[in-house]
């Protein structure tokens, strides 16, 4: 295999995330996370690079959301400070946000904070919190928006007997 | 803190005659009564999943109150169903428990001093640390958690709040592995070298089905927690989630959380390990569930030497689904199940321990080993200068031999585990996957 097979394999087995065929969807979504376990290893060289310019290429392209939530947690494993930008812009997409947020909580590196103390200054009322928790996850005071873990908040229609 | 010297059970029902050939179903109208427990004596439970391994753990909060050891005073569950079904139960036994949707509100009230988490496996670690947090002691399910992170934020809690908290591998409260681990902690079998576990495979979703909104009873945002988002599936909820490797991880996670706790006993290994670890698999090929049906791992150990196996289906030497064979300089044990459920070597349960030989501790109160594992935790609390017999730190030490062999199958490829730092040597990727990311606000 040459060093950029893997990124070539993600690039022509995105489309098929979406694929209408239920067991080819999770086909393709169980190959592509397996080039990305592959590009993850110690001696992979060159191929963890191609195979994080796949996925951000995906990123940056029009796609469903599922696809968008998977691109995001296989970046989440393998990218470094080059996706932190294209994770980042994933924040304003109101369905994978969430999923964008907890990817740039786990890429180490101080671009991924400081793109999630950015995030912080512009986001939605309804998304501060998260973001909040994501920037203590990561060792930074947040002051202003406590911790919401321990708030309940669903009611259960069951009577006690 | 120290752990119990062993309590003869005998001596035990001797020094609490009254409870002696008893029954555990005792009127209620004497639990109070002079010479009895009283209320204030109780501890107060609330139940936290009270569905499949949850209702057998409501039947022994409900045993225990019989026996005036505990309250019933809170439910949990994201299925209003399994909820409404718990609280019936209650009033069946005369017992007014308040039903909740959301465990915080269990958290909140002051009157309960414990919880017992019957969640699925993804829920444990955020359970466990909130209720510590919260100042609640805590039976937990096993695997107790689904990442190292996990394990590692449970037994900070539970130390920095003083609480005991009991992992619920019952294996080290049953007698066959008392047995056992009796008769090679005292050389019966010389040094063990190998210990090889069989266990049937995981199942492949031979049937699967498409996504499709949630029942009205279930609450999927809540039952899904900590998890990335995804749509309800009909195969991924009650019970099934244990053949997702994101949540229930497999037999490995599941039965090699019994197995592999008793084995440690065994080995006298339940300090920080460093081992390798290689996996091997293959993974499902239809269907919705990714643990791999067959599965060969092999954890290495050093000082001393000796090695862990992990086959599914393997080579059963026994007459049950699963079990071990320890394998030592002068000859073999085996040991089925998890070394509760089933039963013991004839060798291993008249083996005489011999003068200055180690008494491995087992709490011998109740005959049913789930009482006698719940019974612990209930001691343990009591005594409050001791820690359960399976501890949360022993039990995260079990989780992480469960955790790495699926992230090594996962991966594909061989780990190198320094248990003092708690980290893979030289792999970042595999590092990463030591932690994962919780959905808000469900997180440690």
């Amino acid at each position: 295999m040459s060093h950029n097979d893997l990124g070539r394999e993600i690039t022509e087995l995105a489309p098929r995330l979406a694929d209408g065929d239920v067991e080819v969807a999770r086909a393709a979504k169980r190959a592509m996370w397996h080039c990305v376990r592959q590009a993850g290893r110690p001696d992979a060289g060159d191929e963890r690079q191609f195979v994080v310019a796949a996925l951000i290429s995906l990123l940056q392209g029009s796609q469903p959301a599922a696809v968008y939530r998977e691109v995001l947690w296989m970046l989440s494993e393998i990218g470094s400070a080059e996706s932190v930008g294209p994770i980042a812009a994933m924040l304003s997409n109101k369905t994978a946000r969430e999923d964008a947020r907890m990817a740039l909580e786990r890429i180490p590196g101080d671009e991924s904070v400081l793109a999630l103390e950015l995030a912080l200054e512009s986001a939605p009322a309804d998304f501060r919190t998260n973001v909040a928790q994501s920037l203590r996850a990561r060792g930074q005071e947040v002051p202003g928006l406590p911790c919401q873990k321990l708030k309940p908040t669903k009611q259960t229609e069951v009577s006690p007997v | 803190m120290t752990r119990y010297q062993r309590i003869d059970r005998r001596r035990f029902l001797g020094t609490a005659g009254a409870l002696a050939g008893v029954p555990y179903i005792i009127p209620s109208g004497i639990l109070a009564a002079s010479g009895k427990p009283g209320a204030n004596d109780r501890i107060t439970l609330g139940h936290i999943g009270v569905g499949g391994m949850g209702n057998g753990h409501l039947g022994r909060g409900l045993k225990f109150r019989e026996l005036g050891e505990t309250s019933v005073a809170a439910l949990c569950d994201a299925d209003e169903k399994r909820l409404a079904a718990s609280v019936r139960r209650c009033g069946d036994a005369g017992v007014r428990a308040e039903p909740y949707a959301d465990y915080r509100y269990i958290l909140e009230r002051d009157d309960i001093d414990a919880v017992i988490i019957a969640t699925p496996d993804h829920w444990h670690g955020v359970q466990t640390v909130h209720a510590c947090e919260s100042g609640k002691h805590v039976y937990v399910e096993k695997p107790s958690s689904v990442t190292v992170q996990e394990g590692q934020a449970m037994v900070k809690a539970a130390r920095a709040n003083n609480r005991m908290v009991q992992v619920g591998a019952q294996g080290r409260s049953g007698m066959p592995a008392y047995y056992t681990c009796r008769a090679i902690r005292n050389g019966m079998i010389g040094r063990v070298k190998t210990v090889d576990c069989w266990h049937y495979a995981n199942p492949i979703d031979a049937n699967p089905v498409p996504d499709t909104a949630p029942p009205p009873e279930l609450d999927w945002d809540m039952w899904l927690g900590p998890l990335r988002w995804r749509p309800y599936n009909q195969r991924y909820c009650h019970g099934t989630f244990r053949w997702l490797l994101e949540s229930g991880g497999g037999q490995i996670r599941d039965r090699g959380a019994h197995q592999f706790s008793t084995i440690l006993w065994c080995m006298d290994a339940d300090g920080p390990l460093s081992f390798s670890v290689e996996a091997t698999g293959n993974a499902p090929t239809k269907g919705l569930w990714d643990c791999p049906p067959d599965m060969d791992v092999t954890y290495r150990f050093k000082d001393p030497e000796w090695t862990l196996i992990w086959s599914q289906p393997g080579r059963k030497a026994g007459k049950t689904e699963f079990g071990q064979v320890f394998y030592g300089e002068n000859g073999s044990l085996l040991l089925e199940w998890e070394g509760a459920r089933k039963w013991a070597e004839p060798e291993a349960i008249d083996f005489k321990v011999p003068p200055g030989g180690f008494e491995p501790y087992t709490p011998n109160l109740h005959d049913d080993f789930g009482m006698n594992h719940m019974g612990e935790w209930l001691k343990s609390i009591a005594a409050s200068d001791r820690l359960p017999n399976v501890d949360i730190e022993i039990a995260h030490r079990t989780a992480i031999l469960c955790i790495l062999g699926n992230l090594s199958y996962v991966l594909g490829r061989k780990l190198e585990w320094d248990g003092v730092q708690q980290q893979i040597r030289n792999d970042e990727h595999a590092n990463r996957l030591l932690a994962k990311p919780q959905r808000h606000p469900y997180h440690l």
